[in-house]
């Protein structure tokens, strides 16, 4: 176990060199500069190499590369462009808040609904029940989540005066973009915990479990819940680390000061160093959730081995 | 495993009851303020923004939000009223020299910083030396360095700071020599950038400048008690401005709402007194008394590469420039308070002895599909034949792809032609007009001063610049170079009415198409809202409420 | 055959006549010692017929071939074209004239929903179809080398998703013409990941699945584990994967054309549609709710096809 998580470690550090390589590389191909304005643009070439000296972007790329690298070593993120000033660091730190907390909740709430909803279809196979919950699943997905984002906030905010419409200044104000957000886990989950519950169902072991007098409590607890969690577990980490890291849309039309529009914003205005900043930022987090969820295969069935070469 | 599932669940519960401690801050002081019964007394207002504040360091700051806010924390020499004119703000009054190039600017007695020292001359100077040096300088340095004599030699690098004309004789008499006569020079010093600073607090406050309230200083109408760069600001009436007698609002919030709709809610919900409209939205609203629109000075055109098929053709260009009418863009799509152009220069912009630029130099180009179908007829027997595959450059934002696509079905009506559109992001499009790949561009360009030279000189091709279509035409050249040096202002005008006709009319190097406007609803409580059509939009010292 | 034979003995049962000479002793055959499963069966053929008997599927086969019809006959339906503007008629609620309804251009609402329904259903079967091929081989592949080879695949899948997708398909466009295709391209890159991450953890699990062991013990192939069990057994899965890669790949596409990445204008898809409709959905709420309902019908056909489809080609409901 030891050994696993020490090799685990430096293969994350491996991975997240690599694509900290690959995306700054990437992001200077992209078109444009962070000083693109309309007063700018008309500056002659001269003149733009002059202000791009300033900051040392008219170096050669390679350059640019190496220098960044060795302060990344340090722990130094550099200052954003765009955000003139400001510490990329601070910015994410200042930005993760909201987009956490609205994450973190509608995981919850997205999973827990999710769990129970799929659940029932899977009990209540081919009924009313099962028709009813998948519909909702259904919805979830198709409905775009600013359609429904909007239709709360419409309703619930502006028509019945429940609870606020937009900004971020109490806890009441993170609950409608909680429950826009969590429609998308709600359907996901549903959907997937029924098909797994639907297969485990159906497995020798639980007609043993079962004629062997256990109730049906301790059937689905023991047995048929444990055995659908794999596949759960699977997209629980992505989900997660997509949600904790915002969601453009939800973000603005609630107007939640989150990190989501910071990332779409930065790679819009090329702010060469918030991009990167919340690229390792992101796949961190990502690689980490993975690694987290490497370790609960093994909990949830012990069937799989962690070093993943025999299986 | 029950164990470990609880567990995980729990810590995501820690986690979100954590999360939500942590956050909302700002909440108690808000309801607080609400509770106490104050409320009748305070007058308070409540804006939004349509985007984040990216910077509040008035030297390196570039776009219109901060804009905005600067000018309501800060001051410069002068100020624009409600009617867009300079007044004297920090400043008291002026002298300017006979051949108008030295401007000798007498500062109000006890104008005071919100930390109590008193604003200086010098605070100007540092401010301003700050602005155009190159380890300091933002991308809005050209705004001082292409005025003030020895600006443009200090920024190269060759001359010293004691070679630049801003000259402080004592703290309250600030002397300003320029290049060349400048007629809307008191405009410019209204600006953003020729705010003051406090060089001590500057230096202590180092890096942080401008980060936090406690960063910065203000001599301003208001002081801003609250800042977050996602959630926005708070602004608090200034009680040592020096004409605190006429703001007449106590408190202004100006909260980050990047969604038209969501502001529109929040309007309805009585939580904002001003919203803009999106242009699906207007239609139900206009009969409203709420309802209005503003312009800015900023003119939207085509811009021409005069390199590039079939756009190397003047006549193939006049086909082009005639061949739709803007103004059922404005009308029927737009619907926004646009007015449809008929040149490059803003139609609201001054002109000389009291006439706009445009009642000067009227209907540069009319709109006719006849005409038009006879320069394409001319145009085509000139290239021989056919026309290429013609692209159309776009951003991405709503009224650009809007535009676009306004174009695309009127050539196709009016001239018979098929125009691809091509959308890009904001600086995919920037660049791609740099590198000369396109045909024909949708550009704006936003006035920084009441003055037609700020869009005239964007066209001096020297060298010919690819982002301006490769223009470069010595008449046209020569005419903007006079009107620089003449001190005569009819004269001056002249000199620019006439380059605007040989850009817009004789070349056709651009097809205009409007001056952007700007739908609202806003609060029958609120009068004298102001915003500005150049420079810093948001003026809030102004406003009254009932 | 095995069906056949039972039935025949049944019936013979039940009629209960028994004589001796009804039975006689064949002896083992040599050849079929070695076999060990039943003979096959039109495995599609009778996956078909168990499709058929649900009745969810079928009405969700109808809609969808109702749909896909609309979307290629109905822009010929009326006298419009989806580019053809005329500003007198803009934001027209549905009438006799515009089914649909105009938008703010006056463009004819019900002739672009069927273009537009045309685009999307060919941006997500290309999509779906992609992400099917590379997800699905990746995922087995990894799960079943296993080793070395499964620790470097999702290394590789780590930096793929690490990196944002949006610098990926920026470029990535840039690089290429933009077009439906890029589009599709552009959102498979990283699309196919979580598919191949889902097959990987579910081929983990049956590797170590006793009938699996039983399966191998008794000498079957790589090649003949993955067609008989691997894949049977992963198939729910994956459609179920599959029918949210259907709307994200939709919605993905709206979202590259709302920041001018996707599709250009005159064209649009039910994405884009949806997204402008958002912007009036205040005071020209059907300009939203059209698209809308027809991805939502969409979608909830797809979704019981696919819970059809599910059931009907699990080997364990086989009878």
């Amino acid at each position: 176990m030891k050994k696993f998580l020490a090799v685990r470690i430096v293969n994350i550090l491996v991975t997240l060199f690599v694509i900290a390589t690959v995306t700054f590389f990437l992001m200077k191909l992209l078109p444009g500069s962070p000083f693109d304005e309309e007063k700018l643009a008309g500056l002659s070439d001269e003149d733009r190499m002059e202000f791009y000296a300033r900051y040392g972007l008219d170096q050669p790329v390679a350059v640019q590369y190496a220098k960044y690298m060795g302060n990344l070593v340090k722990g130094d993120l550099g200052i954003s462009y765009y955000y003139k000033g400001q510490q990329v660091e601070s910015l994410i730190s200042s930005r993760i808040g909201p987009s956490a907390l609205l994450g973190a909740q509608a995981a919850l709430l997205g999973v827990s609904i999710g769990l129970i909803l799929g659940m029932i279809a899977a009990f209540r196979h081919n009924t009313m029940w099962d028709f009813f919950t998948m519909f909702i699943a259904v919805i979830g997905v198709a409905i775009p989540n600013f359609v429904f984002a909007a239709l709360l906030q419409y309703y619930v905010g502006l028509k019945w005066g429940i609870l606020p419409v937009a900004f971020w200044e109490s806890y009441d104000s993170s609950i409608l973009p909680t429950i826009a957000l969590s429609m998308m886990v709600i359907a996901l989950i549903a959907r997937f915990m029924r098909n797994e519950m639907l297969e485990v169902l159906q497995q020798d072991y639980i007609l043993t479990a079962k004629s062997k007098g256990l109730s049906q409590m301790n059937v689905i607890i023991r047995h048929t819940l444990r055995n659908s969690m794999i596949p759960i577990i699977t997209i629980l980490g992505p989900i997660t680390v997509s949600l904790l890291t915002g969601s453009l849309v939800i973000e603005n039309i609630f107007g939640v000061p989150g990190i989501g529009s910071l990332f779409v914003d930065s790679i819009k205005v090329n702010d060469y160093t918030t991009i990167m900043g919340l690229t390792l930022f992101y796949s961190a987090f990502y690689i980490l959730t993975i690694l987290v969820v490497d370790l609960l295969y093994g909990i949830v069935d012990p069937r799989i081995r962690l070093t993943g070469s025999k299986g | 495993m029950r164990k470990s599932m609880k567990l995980l669940a729990l810590s995501m519960l820690a986690l979100v009851l954590v999360l939500s401690g942590c956050n909302f801050s700002d909440s108690s002081n808000g309801n607080s303020d609400s509770k106490d019964g104050s409320k009748d007394e305070k007058k308070t207002l409540k804006l939004s923004l349509e985007n984040d504040i990216p910077d509040l360091n008035q030297v390196k700051t570039t776009d219109g939000i901060s804009f905005g806010i600067l000018n309501n924390i800060m001051e410069g020499l002068y100020r624009l009223d409600e009617n867009h004119e300079a007044v004297p703000a920090m400043a008291e009054s002026v002298e300017i020299s006979e051949d108008k190039l030295t401007y000798t600017f007498k500062l109000r007695e006890g104008v005071k910083w919100s930390n109590g020292d008193p604003v200086t001359a010098a605070d100007f100077r540092y401010s301003w030396l700050r602005a155009i040096h190159p380890d300091t300088a933002g991308s809005y340095a050209f705004i001082i360095a292409d005025y003030v004599k020895g600006a443009a030699e200090f920024v190269e690098g060759v001359a010293t700071d004691s070679e630049v004309g801003i000259v402080a004789e004592d703290d309250t008499t600030l002397v300003v020599t320029l290049n060349e006569p400048t007629p809307y020079f008191l405009g410019l010093t209204a600006f953003v950038t020729y705010f003051p600073l406090n060089e001590k607090f500057v230096t202590e406050a180092g890096d942080d400048f401008a980060l936090t309230t406690e960063n910065i200083l203000f001599n301003g109408p208001f002081t801003m008690t609250e800042y977050d760069q996602a959630a926005g600001v708070k602004l608090v009436k200034n009680d040592k401005y020096w004409d605190k007698e006429n703001v007449g609002i106590d408190e202004v919030s100006l909260k980050v709402i990047k969604e038209n709709s969501t502001a529109l809610n929040l309007y309805e919900a009585g939580d904002l007194d001003r919203v803009y409209l999106s242009s699906s939205d207007i239609q139900s609203y206009q009969d409203d008394k709420e309802f209005g629109t503003e312009s800015k000075f900023n003119s939207w055109f085509v811009q021409f590469n005069l390199t590039k098929a079939p756009f190397d053709n003047v006549n193939i260009r006049k086909a082009f420039q005639l061949g739709y009418d803007p103004e059922i863009l404005t009308a029927q799509i737009l619907n926004n308070g646009s007015t449809p152009a008929s040149g490059v220069v803003a139609s609201g912009m001054a002109g000389v002895d009291g006439k706009l630029f445009r009642e000067l130099n009227p209907d540069l180009v009319t709109p006719n599909v006849e005409k038009a179908k006879e320069y394409l007829a001319a145009g085509l027997k000139e290239i021989g034949g056919t026309l290429p595959a013609i692209e159309i450059l776009t951003a991405d934002d709503t009224i650009a792809k809007d535009t676009a696509t306004f174009l695309q079905s009127e050539f196709k009506k009016n001239l018979g032609v098929d125009v691809n559109i091509s959308t890009k992001p904001y600086s995919g499009r920037l660049q791609a007009m740099r590198d000369d790949a396109y045909q024909m561009g949708i550009n704006k360009w936003g006035a920084d001063y009441n003055d037609a030279s700020t869009y005239m000189d964007l066209w001096v091709g020297t060298p010919a610049s690819p982002l301006r279509g490769h223009y470069s035409s010595t008449v046209y050249n020569d005419l903007v170079a006079k009107s620089k040096s003449e001190t005569d202002e009819v004269k001056r005008m002249d000199y620019l009415l006439e380059a605007e006709k040989a850009l817009v009319v004789d070349d056709a190097v651009i097809a205009p198409l409007y001056d952007e406007g700007k739908a609202f609803l806003q609060n029958a409580e609120v009068t004298n809202f102001t915003i500005h059509p150049y420079g810093a939009p948001l003026e809030l010292k102004y406003i009254k409420k009932k | 055959m095995t069906n056949t034979n039972l039935e025949k003995y049944e019936v013979k049962e039940t009629e209960g006549v028994f004589r001796e000479d009804s039975f006689k002793v064949v002896g083992a055959k040599k050849e079929s010692q070695d076999t060990i499963a039943r003979p096959h069966v039109g495995i599609l053929k009778e996956s078909w017929l168990r499709l058929t008997k649900n009745k969810g599927a079928v009405v969700s086969l109808v809609i969808i071939s109702l749909l896909v019809l609309l979307a290629l006959l109905g822009p010929y339906m009326n006298e419009y074209t989806y580019e053809q503007t005329d500003y007198d008629k803009a934001f027209q609620e549905p009438n006799g004239e515009h089914w649909f309804g105009t938008d703010k251009f006056g463009r004819d609402q019900w002739t672009r929903i069927w273009e537009g329904t045309r685009i999307s259903l060919y941006i997500a079967l290309l999509a779906s179809v992609l992400d099917l091929a590379i997800g699905v081989i990746y995922g087995s592949i990894s799960a079943l080398v296993g080793g070395k080879v499964d620790n470097i695949m999702q290394r590789i899948i780590e930096v793929l998703v690490g990196i944002p997708n949006l610098i990926l398909i920026i470029l990535l466009i840039m690089l290429m013409k933009p077009g439906i295709f890029t589009i599709t391209v552009a959102m498979v890159i990283t699309g196919w990941v979580n598919m191949a991450r889902l097959v990987r953890s579910q081929v983990f699990k049956l590797k170590s699945q006793e009938f699996i062991l039983a399966s191998r013990a008794l000498g079957a192939s790589n090649g003949r584990l993955i067609k008989e069990h691997f894949i049977p057994n992963t198939l729910g899965l994956i459609i179920v994967n599959m029918m949210f890669t259907i709307p994200s790949a939709i919605f993905t596409e709206a979202f590259l054309s709302f920041i001018g990445l996707g599709l250009q204008e005159p064209l649009a898809s039910l994405g884009v549609l949806i997204n402008d409709g958002f912007e009036g959905m205040r005071n020209n709420f059907y300009l939203l709710l059209y698209p809308t309902l027809v991805i939502v019908g969409l979608m909830i056909c797809f979704n019981l096809l696919a819970d059809g489809l599910r059931d009907a080609l699990d080997p364990k409901m086989r009878k």
